[in-house]
């Protein structure tokens, strides 16, 4: 099992996945583009608008899910300070803080033609905005850092405090009158989205989830050579 | 149609710019990620490369890393 979960071996299946991955990577995304583009049909109040969802809810989703599991694997690292964990979370945080970005850029696009304006201090946007910042400290703190475990230390410290933002993010709408409509599609109970297009955002879903596995597959590939490096200099 | 895929019923300049600014944003993180991998690819070949035949000879037999970038990097050479 530990023989399975060596760098060695982790390195060859990223190889084998990144080639996998890019070879249906391009086809897929062309089939989630038609339908999100073209083939779903507009909303009965919002128009056209409605196809912003299609890059802004998955991207929202991918922000939230990053930084969740950047928080838990940091728990994780914390109890049992196991090496490969910083080396995946430090992998992540680029993509979350990118997709957390574009939730609130495409947010703010679909604000304008929606409510009449490109922002506003409301609980749900304001709270992303946050997760932002959380972001920006994880990623900052390895990058100004130079002692390694006093990095990871306090990465681990603001990703674990950061993960009190998460449930305010998710609730936000139900806590607070807020000007974003409240979430269409549920985990637990029946989801108020038409399912002609319930399709599109999942293909695109899928399609940014492949996108993130490339580049974390790339990432941690990256990680790996540097400590590879290291590890050579020492010879 | 093309007339009405472009502006989407006056929506067209948000519906395209929120799918613009995503895919750059996502070439750009691509080249960026996959740029620095090679980098350091290459820096790592090399740096095997300079060991002695002997070191060198260990490094391989004893990391399936170095193997394979040595692998993959005398491809792309």
């Amino acid at each position: 099992m530990f023989k399975l979960l060596s760098l060695g071996n982790i390195f060859y299946w990223i190889e084998k996945l990144t080639k996998f991955i890019n070879s249906i990577f391009f086809v897929l995304l062309l089939v989630a583009l038609s339908f999100a583009l073209i083939l779903s049909p507009p909303d009965y109040l919002q128009g056209d608008s409605v196809r912003i969802m299609y890059v802004h809810v998955p991207s929202a989703w991918i922000g939230l899910a990053s930084f969740t599991s950047i928080a838990f694997l940091s728990i994780v690292n914390f109890v049992f300070k196991i090496k490969n964990i910083k080396l995946i979370t430090k992998s992540i945080a680029p993509i979350g803080l990118m997709f957390t970005c574009l939730a609130i850029v495409t947010g703010s696009l679909w604000g304008q033609p929606t409510w009449g304006t490109w922002w506003a201090w409301d609980a749900r946007i304001t709270s992303m905005l946050i997760l932002a910042v959380f972001y920006i400290g994880f990623i900052s703190v390895h990058k100004f850092i130079s002692e390694e475990e006093r990095a990871n230390r306090i990465s681990s410290i603001i990703a674990i405090i950061g993960l009190i933002n998460v449930p305010i993010i998710k609730y936000s709408v139900e806590w607070w009158n807020t000007l974003h409509q409240p979430a269409s599609i549920k985990l637990i109970g029946s989801s108020t989205i038409h399912s002609s297009m319930l399709m599109p955002l999942m293909l695109m879903f899928f399609v940014l989830l492949l996108y993130c596995a490339l580049i974390f597959l790339m990432k941690y590939k990256t990680e790996i050579i540097k400590i590879k490096k290291k590890n050579l200099k020492r010879l | 149609m093309i007339q009405n895929l472009l502006s989407m019923n006056g929506y067209g300049l948000f519906v395209w710019s929120s799918f613009l600014i995503t895919f750059l944003a996502c070439a750009f993180v691509y080249y960026k990620t996959h740029k620095t991998l090679k980098k350091y690819e290459r820096e790592f070949a090399k740096e095997i490369n300079e060991l002695s035949i002997e070191q060198k000879k260990i490094v391989i037999e004893n990391s399936k890393v170095a193997s394979q970038v040595l692998s993959s990097y005398s491809k792309t050479v």
